[in-house]
């Protein structure tokens, strides 16, 4: 049996835009499946407006946001506004397994393009919607970015220093989680038809998937009554627990101690015996009393000494520890090359382009970044030709008709 | 019907990825969480019920182990791993979250359990990977979210880099393995094989960095920490703003998609009186170009943030949230977790699901279906386990030992 690509059979024809929606498919077209990504070509996609640029410029293609979420994806512009752009959408939807989009509630239909219209089309189609609030629901036409989610979904508020206004978790946090659902929902679903020829719809809230990222803090409340707040970096059970300074202007690293064996060890690596001896600090519970008095004797030994420096040595005793990296260090981060993080693919007005590689490695039929993002209507060609089958004349008929923008 | 019944799952992690089975479970998978006698570690971590440490009672328990089913088990010895041997002959996926090598040196590895069952998809979710120059390194939650990139980015500028103080890392990494086990069984439909799944936290986490882990290699810019925003440049985007109660997530960004947004909020902010047609009528599309080419000095932009903030402290949370709902704002309350709890929109959606706990004799709110599915809905039809919980189940029911038999192992401390 060649060890082929997991989902190469898998055909999605997807509608979704922004970071949430198209970072899921960018997990199923490294596994293999052919995803045809329809862009407007009047309506820009926001992450192709959205830093990191290469090259620190902003151009059509130069977002490394946007390169990231769709590398390995077929593109086609299409005006989803124009009546010549109808036929093209079913017959891409004839051809797909899964129709995916990610726009607010109401759009899709209001293009003929919700699930009941679809499946007249395309039977036994799974189709997902993915947008912030759900589908229904006072808030379900909130538009907006995974920031906004994640303020609204309980996240923002447990990130930062219990005296200060809350500093928030980085960028549309939201975002970041709710591809995987997404993903595996499509799977689930996916099995499901395989099985029984049933399609279905899949309405999935990118806040209530999330919700579940923070499930203990939410029993807290329903169980116990506790409204957790920011408690900057400190831990419930461990200390130290914490993010220190090392040498250097604005250079940090994480250490912590999960148990007794790992203070003791901390003490020795810092060769510092007064710590070791003092009795208040011999458990967990001493240590959580004084933390701060803790935090204080790490910080004066950690400021002198390289961040790198203190995770080896730290490391080789056996305590967790870390240098806080940016994306200059985990770019030559060892342990990051060693898993091929960061993959450079050919393109052709960049010469390389660096997006980030799949996040698990399959040991039979791993998956892989086959190619880079599309520009803008890249594979139109491609797609009505070779996927849809159309002839020159049909295709020129709807180019003179303003559909492909 | 639920979606993966047909499927069986083992679910070895310890008190890191949790999460990867519940998901599978969720969506119906059988999934047998295999722990120590005594039970798991992650049995051991708080919050509890009523703040009372006790095994059956960890609300982070409770939290990932939903819709399992558990037995005890001590894979340290060989009755122990004869019979984890049985289970996996018969079992589609087997989850495991201990340090790389400790199952291999058990002969309870990859490739040990490949040969009883090769269709075994067999899946380990560690820190940094199974092998690589830190593979063996010791990690917690902060230790990843420090390598992977998203701890950097967050935090007040004059104090260290801050975390989500929930933890997170082992959830990005458990939600990434679900979506690996899965193509890998959509594969295995057609070759009739299994193989092994490896994830690292490490780079699941580099998820959470909005792709600024990027900047290097494409030669741009990093993004530097900020209360409640993002410093890009030398200049501060706000993305949390103060209401008259509180905060609220604003995006107020520029460009050719964003500026528009700005353009909208601009317009009502001019017309409730906070600035001059001037002010609103500034180009919000080109405006951060502007900013970069010193077209708009940075004191002009310090001075627009300053309307904006005073029109958002004259209002309320949920005012705010009105408006934006009526007429398309990009904002949102920044709420705690007794709203978030509360909140109409849920509650609109029966997102919010009560689970019985007899053993307590009482009921409990859980976060809710993470998607809704027409034809094969989520539901939630077991509470988490207690230790064991199950033991005979499986153990009798399924493997057929004999009531003397089960007697045995647990006296030898083997269940």
């Amino acid at each position: 049996m060649p060890n082929e690509l997991p989902l190469k059979d898998v055909r999605i024809c997807d509608f979704m835009w922004v970071m949430a929606g198209p970072a899921s498919t960018r997990i199923l077209a490294d596994y293999g499946a052919t995803v045809v990504r329809i862009e407007s070509p009047t309506r820009v996609d926001t992450a192709r407006t959205l830093q990191p640029f290469f090259g620190n410029q902003l151009g059509p293609d130069s977002s490394g946001l946007f390169a990231n979420c769709n590398a390995g994806k077929l593109g086609i512009s299409l005006d989803l506004g124009n009546p010549a752009a109808r036929a093209v959408v079913h017959d891409l939807v004839r051809w797909a397994d899964v129709v995916t989009e990610s726009f607010s509630p109401k759009a899709m239909r209001a293009w003929g393009y919700d699930y009941e219209s679809l499946r007249t089309i395309n039977p036994t189609v799974i189709m997902l919607s993915s947008c912030l609030m759900g589908q229904t629901g006072p808030l379900a036409k909130i538009a907006g970015f995974g920031n906004m989610a994640a303020a609204i979904a309980g996240f923002h508020n447990l990130a930062g220093w219990p005296d200060r206004a809350p500093a928030g978790v980085f960028g549309a946090y939201t975002d970041y989680v709710a591809p995987r659902f997404t993903a595996m929902a499509i799977l689930a679903a996916l099995d499901h038809r395989r099985r029984t020829g049933e399609g279905q719809y899949i309405d999935q809230s990118q806040a209530e998937c999330a919700i579940h990222f923070l499930g203990p803090a939410i029993l807290d409340y329903t169980v116990n009554g506790r409204v957790e707040g920011r408690v900057g970096n400190s831990d419930a059970a461990f200390a130290p627990h914490g993010v220190y300074p090392a040498a250097g202007d604005d250079q940090w690293v994480a250490i912590v101690c999960r148990d007794d064996d790992d203070w003791r060890r901390l003490c020795f690596a810092m060769e510092n015996q007064d710590l070791a001896r003092d009795s208040r600090y011999a458990s967990a519970a001493g240590r959580l009393e004084h933390r701060d008095a803790i935090d204080a004797s790490i910080a004066a030994w950690s400021r002198a000494i390289e961040r790198g420096a203190i995770e080896s040595r730290l490391q080789a005793h056996g305590v967790p520890a870390h240098q806080v990296q940016g994306s200059a260090d985990a770019y030559t981060d060892p342990q990051f090359v060693h898993r091929g993080h960061f993959v450079a693919l050919p393109h052709p007005g960049y010469g390389k382009f660096t997006v980030e590689g799949p996040r698990a490695k399959l040991s039979r039929t791993p998956a892989t970044v086959r190619r880079k993002a599309p520009s803008l209507g890249q594979d139109n060609q491609h797609v009505l030709e070779d996927i849809l089958g159309y002839d020159e004349t049909r295709i020129s008929e709807l180019v003179a008709a303003g559909a492909l923008g | 019907m639920s979606v993966l019944s047909p499927y069986r799952v083992l679910d070895l992690t310890t008190e890191r990825g949790l999460l990867c089975g519940q998901m599978l479970a969720d969506m119906g998978a059988d999934v047998i969480k295999v722990e120590p006698v005594g039970g798991s570690p992650a049995r051991g971590v708080g919050p509890f019920y009523r703040d009372v440490p006790h095994p059956d009672r960890s609300l982070y328990w409770w939290a990932y182990n939903r819709n399992k089913r558990a037995i005890t088990l001590d894979i340290e010895r060989d009755s122990g791993r004869e019979l984890l041997r049985r289970l996996v002959a018969r079992a589609d996926f087997l989850i495991e979250s201990h340090n790389p090598g400790y199952l291999a040196e058990r002969n309870l590895g990859f490739a040990d359990l490949a040969k009883i069952n090769p269709a075994l998809i067999f899946v380990s979710i560690t820190p940094f990977g199974q092998d690589g120059p830190k593979a063996g390194y010791a990690d917690s939650d902060l230790i990843i979210m420090a390598a992977g990139g998203p701890l950097i980015l967050a935090g007040d500028e004059d104090r260290p880099p801050v975390r989500l103080c929930i933890p997170q890392a082992y959830l990005h990494a458990s939600a990434d393995a679900g979506v690996a086990a899965l193509a890998a069984h959509h594969e295995r439909t057609r070759s009739g094989l299994g193989q092994h799944v490896d994830v690292a936290a490490v780079q699941s986490v580099a998820m959470a960095t909005q792709s600024y882990i990027l900047a290097a290699p494409l030669g741009s810019i990093e993004a530097r920490r900020m209360s409640g925003g993002v410093k890009f440049g030398g200049f501060e985007f706000p993305l949390v703003w103060p209401a008259s109660d509180g905060y609220i997530a604003m995006t107020f960004l520029f460009g050719s998609a964003l500026g528009v947004f700005t353009a909208r909020l601009m317009h009502f902010v001019c017309e409730q009186g906070f600035c001059d047609q001037a002010t609103r009528d500034k180009d919000w599309i080109a405006y951060g170009e502007q900013l970069v080419s010193g077209a708009e000095p940075p004191s002009e932009f310090e001075r627009v943030k300053e309307i904006v903030r005073k029109f958002t402290r004259s209002r309320t949370k949920n005012e705010l949230l009105q408006i934006a709902v009526e007429r398309g704002f990009l904002i949102t309350p920044v709420t705690t977790i007794e709203e978030v709890v509360k909140s109409p929109q849920f509650a609109s959606r029966d997102y919010f699901q009560n689970v019985a706990h007899p053993e307590l004799g009482e009921s409990f709110r859980y976060p809710g279906p993470f998607a809704k599915f027409s034809a094969t809905p989520i539901e939630y039809r077991r509470r988490p386990p207690t230790v064991g919980e199950h033991n005979s189940e499986i153990y009798r029911d399924e493997l057929g030992l004999s009531g003397r038999d089960l007697a045995e192992l647990a006296r030898a401390g083997i269940i």
